[in-house]
């Protein structure tokens, strides 16, 4: 996976938990008629991200509030398992996606 | 939540009894002025950006004199609550175009581990939909007053 769809799909997951709070807030009677420009926005990084990459991240959604995590000292920051070395020293060339064997969420590494 | 973990996010420091601030933006900047000098903040314009960009999305002023501005920044560690008190108000684009009398500014961080941030926003708008505590609330002179109009929610 290239950074770019890497940084769209970790942009879009900002967007989606600040909606999802938007909208958690709207039921406490907050004023959030700028929810829509966010929704937008969401829209325009959809269009961006390759569609199975998009479906996978959407699948993991249900499940997780984060569905991309990054990886910390060889740890998925999701579920906090150790990841197997294989993963873990990766080289700059385009591999598709890397998950985490545990809970199956994205991972990304904070460089 | 309970009382304890509710008014643990709360610290005399961050009690602000009369605001100089006219407008909201200069309420805002004075409020995290007040909080960065208490948690030593280094970048204290983040957190003012963070909370206009909310404001944008549609002002926290829920009515009735109080404004409960608030988000996330990566800028503080945990979770706190500043409360302040303009006398003689000011205008914030309210949903009933009231000036603001009190102010509940909340900031979190990005990722917490036990999910207060809501469910706290939420207990606190309840405490300030009964008028009696708001009426308290105008009055209320010092942190352990607040803390004590506070607990008559629970
Ligand atoms: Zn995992």
């Amino acid at each position: 996976m290239d950074e770019k769809q890497l940084r769209c799909l970790v942009a879009l997951q900002d967007i989606d938990i600040m909606i999802q709070e938007t909208e958690g807030e709207q039921k406490l009677g907050f004023k959030t008629e700028g929810i829509n420009k966010l929704k937008a926005t969401r829209e325009e990084l959809t269009e961006k991200i390759e569609k199975p990459l998009f479906r996978r991240y959407e699948l993991l959604r249900q499940h997780y509030k984060r569905a991309v995590v990054p990886v910390q000292d060889n740890t998925c920051l999701g579920c906090f398992v150790k990841l197997p070395t294989s993963l873990t020293t990766r080289g700059k060339e385009n591999i598709e996606v890397y998950t985490c064997e545990n809970c199956g969420r994205i991972l990304y590494w904070l460089d | 939540m309970d009382f304890q973990e509710f008014t643990s996010y709360f610290h005399p420091n961050l009690f602000i009894t009369e605001l100089k601030a006219e407008t909201k933006d200069e309420a805002l900047e004075e409020i995290v002025g007040v909080l960065s000098e208490h948690k030593g903040l280094k970048d204290k314009w983040l957190i003012l950006e963070m909370l206009k960009r909310r404001e944008n999305l549609g002002s926290t002023g829920i009515g009735h004199g109080i404004a409960i501005p608030h988000g996330r920044s990566l800028s503080i560690k945990e979770m706190f609550v500043a409360f302040a008190r303009s006398v003689d108000g000011i205008p914030y684009d309210s949903i009933d175009d009231e000036p603001v009398h009190l102010i509940f500014m909340i900031v979190a961080p990005p990722h917490e581990h036990n999910q207060n941030y809501l469910p706290f926003l939420g207990k606190l708008v309840e405490i300030l939909k009964e008028e009696g505590n708001r009426e308290q609330l105008a009055k209320c002179e010092n942190f352990d007053q607040l803390i004590d109009i506070l607990a008559g929610g629970f």
